[in-house]
């Protein structure tokens, strides 16, 4: 089909083997690697395309460079797999040097854990400009496929107790006082669903998208900003002010003696957390609620 | 005067990277060294420094061929921990999904094996029919490895009646593969020629040397975790321990073609049998203690030791792989056979280094060193 020819030399170093089977099963005819012209060679003098896979450990970094040094030009070098992009689930291991891409330069990065042998096997083509026919049954996921992130980003109240149940610390929490940002690294997730399980509004999905292949590691995540709310008494930012109305919500849901008391009761969830614990008696309780009521009576009027 | 041959460590014929020295002279293999690290990941260490539920994820990744049996076996040491009764449904789910998982092992096995002995139409036709079971395992669990469907207290995924239709379509498509594999160790089978009488392991130093599994029942030693200590639902499915006396590379080969049918087996049985109810239940706080589980994984028993300090964070996780178990029989298989043959010994205890790499074992010799190709 092609005339250009690929010979691909795996290297692994540090993962969990996983990554390297798929590579194995994209030898199977269904995949059609032989059609794109690409083989797998058993030493890097002959190869000119390094599959990395795993994040590198302190014995295998003096080997990687060795095996980049043998390969034949234009010695491409492809991360497979997220512990060859960020080291994944073991980024804090003592023994990791990696991930490869502080060792030797990479082209390609192919997300995935373990990505599919069709995300490898695309990753290839696309990298040789050659377009593949996409067959519903060969290319297609399944119902319940656990792919790139998706946040929907009308129900998202901003907690973050994906970035607390994340198994590999994928999920960060930033802040920059108007706004938190939650972003979600695909590059360096597990793709374990826990975030989609503990989220309480639903917000966070893992979508059957897996045709992840890019060249620029810094673009592989996916982000959510939601509105902070300013405290009433001394103006910091300190909770997502969805995430107020939501709690105000499920308490006088679950708690049905709020109910009448639910204005209030959202008034001093207004309040940060610093301001709150001035309040030491009722008394100032109660000022500081009237106080509140006219401030918001002269804001309005 | 003996030579040193190095085998690896990076090598594609083996799937992970591992150094193996033999000491060879005039063609026979006197003495071999293992060098072993270049997994090493210092999981043990990160086990302590996640949640109970995280380190799921993390078990999980210790290898990814066998990943469902790790998170099997770290879930139920860890519900005994939590003293969490798992609902009689989520036991059956397990015992079908890891079974399925032993089917896709094994298989890859006999393709890893196919391809080292250099059977090419073999190898593609195992892994165009083992495909059919990771397209079940990613439609039943969501990812075609590290699927991650057991959890502390049951399983992730139900299977509904239209889910077990489809399993029982493919399992019967892989009883054919399994006659196929069984053909091929039969009389003047293709595997027959290439593997009868190589790499023998007696039955006594199989147990001296703590061999598990597959390894150790192509030796004649009936043990089996799934019958000796029956977890999940093994214990009211009805099944064998498959065991070949003969120790070498084809009593191995011929203890997994059998196992794979008893596979098959197990998921009808269980399918069949299926009871009702919930999958999963809350798992409650940790208690403080210590607790040691164990599972059959595809290579043979696993091992995990947790002990809990009562936060939900755990002390310390231990974990012993069957394949650190039988990298040791290889220094007694190697011994005394011929260079040719020293690929498909090691092939025959389907080693899985990522396994066996959270501990390392440094020892280099001096001397002069060469470097073949073993094709």
């Amino acid at each position: 089909m092609t005339e250009k020819k690929i010979s691909v030399y795996r290297f692994m170093s540090a993962g969990c083997n996983g990554c390297d089977v798929q590579i194995l099963e994209c030898l199977v005819p269904r995949y059609k690697l032989g059609e794109l012209g690409v083989e797998v060679v058993f030493t890097p003098e002959e190869a000119n395309v390094l599959a990395v896979t795993g994040g590198i450990n302190v014995k295998g970094k003096e080997e990687l460079k060795k095996a980049y040094e043998k390969l034949k030009p234009p010695k491409l070098v492809v991360a497979i797999g997220n512990c060859a992009i960020t080291k994944e689930i073991f980024d804090k291991g003592y023994p990791m040097v990696g991930p490869p891409d502080q060792i030797v330069p990479v082209n390609f990065y192919v997300p995935g854990c373990p990505p599919r042998p069709q995300a490898i096997v695309s990753a290839i083509a696309k990298a040789l400009g050659v377009t593949l026919e996409e067959k519903e049954d060969y290319w297609g996921t399944p119902e319940g496929f656990r792919g790139k992130h998706e946040f929907d980003s009308e129900k998202c109240i901003g907690c973050g107790a994906c970035a607390q149940v994340c198994s590999s610390d994928a999920i960060e929490i930033l802040e920059n006082g108007e706004k938190r940002i939650i972003k979600v690294d695909y590059g360096h997730c597990s793709f374990c669903g826990f975030c989609q399980d503990e989220c309480p509004t639903q917000a966070i999905k893992l979508t059957r998208e897996y045709h992840l292949l890019t060249d620029n590691r810094k673009i592989t995540h996916v982000t959510n900003e939601v509105e902070m709310f300013k405290c009433n008494v001394c103006g910091t930012y300190y909770a997502p002010s969805r995430q107020i109305d939501w709690a105000v919500e499920r308490i006088t849901e679950k708690v049905s003696i709020y109910r009448e008391y639910s204005v209030n009761l959202k008034k001093a969830m207004e309040i940060c957390p610093n301001c709150r614990r001035e309040i030491d008696n009722i008394r100032k309780a109660k000022k500081l609620l009237a106080q509140l009521s006219s401030k918001a009576q002269t804001r309005y009027n | 005067m003996p030579e040193i041959v190095q085998i690896g460590p990076y090598r594609p014929q083996l799937v992970e990277p591992e150094r193996f020295e033999l000491l060879v002279e005039n063609g026979k293999i006197i003495d071999v060294n293992i060098e072993l690290g270049y997994v090493h990941r210092g999981i043990e260490k990160l086990f302590t420094t996640k949640t109970y539920m995280q380190n799921l994820a993390l078990a999980e990744r210790i290898c990814g061929i066998c990943s469902g049996v790790h998170t099997l076996c770290y879930a139920q040491t860890a519900e005994s921990v939590m003293n969490v009764n798992v609902p009689e449904r989520a036991k059956y789910l397990r015992c079908i999904y890891m079974e399925l998982e032993r089917l896709h092992s094994h298989y890859l096995w006999f393709g890893v094996l196919a391809h080292s002995l250099h059977e090419h139409d073999v190898f593609l036709r195992i892994m165009g029919e083992r495909e059919q079971v990771q397209d079940l395992l990613e439609y039943l669990t969501g990812n075609r490895m590290n699927y991650l469907i057991n959890t502390i207290g049951g399983v992730r995924r139900d299977i509904t009646p239209q889910k077990a239709e489809k399993i029982r379509k493919v399992l019967k498509n892989m009883n054919e593969l399994s006659n196929y594999l069984l053909s091929l160790l039969g009389e003047n089978g293709t595997f027959t020629k290439k593997t009868r009488g190589v790499g023998i392991l007696p039955k006594e130093k199989a147990l001296n040397l703590g061999a598990v599994g597959p390894t150790l029942r192509g030796s004649g030693i009936k043990s089996d975790v799934r019958k000796d200590d029956p977890y999940a639902a093994y214990g009211e499915l009805d099944f064998e321990i498959v065991t070949e006396k003969d120790g070498d590379a084809w009593a191995k080969s011929l203890v997994r073609a059998r196992e794979t049918l008893e596979s098959i087996k197990i998921i009808e049985q269980a399918l069949d049998n299926l009871p009702d109810g919930e999958i999963a239940v809350k798992p409650g706080e940790p208690l403080e203690k210590e607790e040691v589980g164990r599972a059959e994984a595809p290579r043979g028993e696993l091992v995990y030791y947790i002990r809990s300090n009562g936060t939900n964070i755990p002390e310390r996780v231990k974990v012993r792989t069957p394949s650190f178990m039988n990298d040791f029989t290889l220094i007694e298989m190697l011994r005394g056979d011929t260079l040719q043959n020293a690929r498909t010994i090691i092939e025959s205890i389907d080693p899985c280094f990522a396994c066996t790499d959270r501990v390392t074992v440094v020892d280099a010799k001096t001397g002069k060193k060469r470097r073949v190709e073993l094709k």
